[in-house]
């Protein structure tokens, strides 16, 4: 039982190390999102998670996501609608779903997607705080029901807070203006991303998730931002080539998903 | 205000004649005094397509002239730059010969520069003052931002508009922001422009262009570029 203690204390700190490595100067948003939805579904045994950011109209938009799936991305954008993010969202306070059979009347849709697409049967969200409002959520998704533990609760809505502060970093609590304008460019941000995440993928025939963490790779071996990156690609001042050869060396490959191009 | 927006129409829109839109709208349905879009691509094409009033005008003027300033700030970070009050150090500091100049020249106390921005195309920054400082509510920062979203949007959309520009309306739902604003449409502009070897506009422009010419939205092409059931080449339609 020890063991398991040490194990999991030395996650929560490999966490929150990597988290504060994102937030000297220089740091990069969409990278600090997307390091804690890794740390959350690690730390917290989630299958999936998300995170969504309101925009100036309160819509949720997904910054972050731990895989590429599109039925997940489906599952966090239609809570637009109804479903626990959104009223996490709202209300500022953590909701669980322990077991989506009983959720079935308070969101009908949201219940129906996922148990259309089969593979979670319960749903956390935590609110990305800022003082009595959020800015937005952390989605976790597991495969078997069950509440959060306390412990996973705190955890969580720890992650949570650093993510928020990384967002909109000390001084920008005490000006609406700079939390806006971080805001707007997070957002911003993610559409360079996904269009890098395109170039990358199309010029050596890989799914978008790979493709995304060579990008992801190459951003931190060349200690460069993530959006510095992506940015190079889009613009095409970063040769495809050059990028993927200095990432070719890698952990073992990843399956590929059938009729996918080898080139 | 948003709606005020899209109710007008895009057939035979040059880039001046939709700032001049989005400018009023701004003007008429925002808190501000008076408002102006510039395009600060490339140093050699800066220009102001249109501005509201002198005022309007100079902010433009002086920024150009200085090479300084909130709005050269806002396009080339492609971050909002909102600066309630000019008269307050902090923000004064940024560009201390605009502020000063600002000061002396016209009758501006607070400024908004909006980044028109898709990705990494900026098509503009839209550039709201007001003569009395204070900053933008959460209601007034919305309809801002709504405002410069829509505006993008449409001058993207007339940038890359299919067809002949006759009014068939929002054939491939572009002017739908839950549509155009979908991951896939992003990626599939980043594996056409690398198929192409072209820049994100061209690749959207052929994208759409192909919607058109197919009658399908493009969204579904996007998905198709993405699931790698269409691939674009230099001979497609």
């Amino acid at each position: 039982m020890s063991r398991a203690v040490s194990g999991r204390e030395q996650l929560v700190s490999r966490a929150f190390i990597g988290l504060a490595d994102t937030l000297v100067d220089d740091y990069d948003m969409i990278e600090l999102l997307d390091r804690l939805v890794g740390y959350s579904a690690e730390l917290l045994a989630a299958d999936a998670a998300g995170i969504v950011l309101g925009d100036a109209k309160g819509t949720l938009r997904v910054v972050a996501s731990s895989s590429e799936d599109a039925e997940l991305m489906e599952l966090l954008q239609l809570q637009n609608d109804e479903g626990p993010c959104l009223e996490c969202y709202h209300t500022a306070t953590p909701v669980s779903v322990p077991d989506l059979d009983d959720a079935a009347r308070r969101w009908p849709g949201f219940t129906a997607a996922v148990r259309a697409r089969g593979a979670f049967r319960s749903v956390h969200a935590l609110p990305l705080r800022l003082r009595q409002e959020s800015i937005g959520a952390l989605n976790l998704f597991h495969s078997r029901p069950g509440p959060l533990p306390e412990v996973d609760l705190a955890l969580g809505q720890a992650l949570a807070d650093v993510a928020t502060i990384g967002i909109l970093q000390e001084r920008a609590i005490r000006q609406g203006e700079v939390v806006n304008e971080q805001l707007q460019t997070a957002l911003n941000s993610r559409v360079v991303i996904e269009q890098a995440k395109g170039v990358i993928a199309e010029r050596a025939g890989l799914p978008m998730d790979v493709a995304f963490d060579r990008l992801r790779r190459y951003a931190r071996s060349s200690s460069q931002k993530l959006s510095d990156v992506a940015r190079s690609l889009v613009e095409r001042d970063l040769d495809p080539d050059l990028m993927l050869t200095a990432t070719r060396a890698s952990p073992p490959a990843l399956p590929r998903r059938p009729g996918t191009p080898t080139r | 205000m948003t709606r005020a927006l899209l109710g007008m129409t895009r057939y035979d829109v040059r880039d001046r004649v939709l700032a001049e839109q989005i400018c009023r709208a701004c003007v008429d349905g925002l808190d501000v005094h008076g408002a102006a879009i510039s395009l600060l691509t490339g140093s050699p094409s800066r220009e102001t397509l249109w501005a509201s009033d002198p005022t309007a005008e100079l902010l433009e003027d002086l920024q150009f002239t200085l090479n300084e300033g909130a709005c050269m700030q806002a396009a080339s970070t492609g971050s909002p730059v909102l600066v309630p009050n000019l008269n307050d150090s902090t923000d004064a500091q940024r560009w201390p010969v605009f502020a000063a100049a600002v000061a002396e020249q016209t009758d501006a106390l607070a400024l908004f520069a909006l980044p028109l921005q898709w990705g990494t195309i900026n098509l503009g920054v839209l550039d709201l003052y007001r003569r009395t400082p204070g900053g933008l509510s959460g209601d007034q920062w919305r309809d801002a931002i709504s405002a410069a979203d829509v505006a993008a949007l449409m001058m993207l959309g007339v940038r890359t508009e299919p067809g002949d520009g006759d009014a068939h309306g929002d054939g491939d739902g572009w002017l739908d922001p839950a549509s155009s604003a979908r991951a896939e449409v992003h990626q599939a502009t980043g594996m056409v422009l690398v198929q192409l070897d072209v820049g994100a506009e061209v690749a959207l422009a052929r994208m759409r262009a192909h919607a058109f010419v197919e009658q399908r939205l493009l969204i579904d092409v996007a998905r198709d570029v993405v699931s790698r059931k269409l691939r674009f080449t230099d001979d497609m339609a």
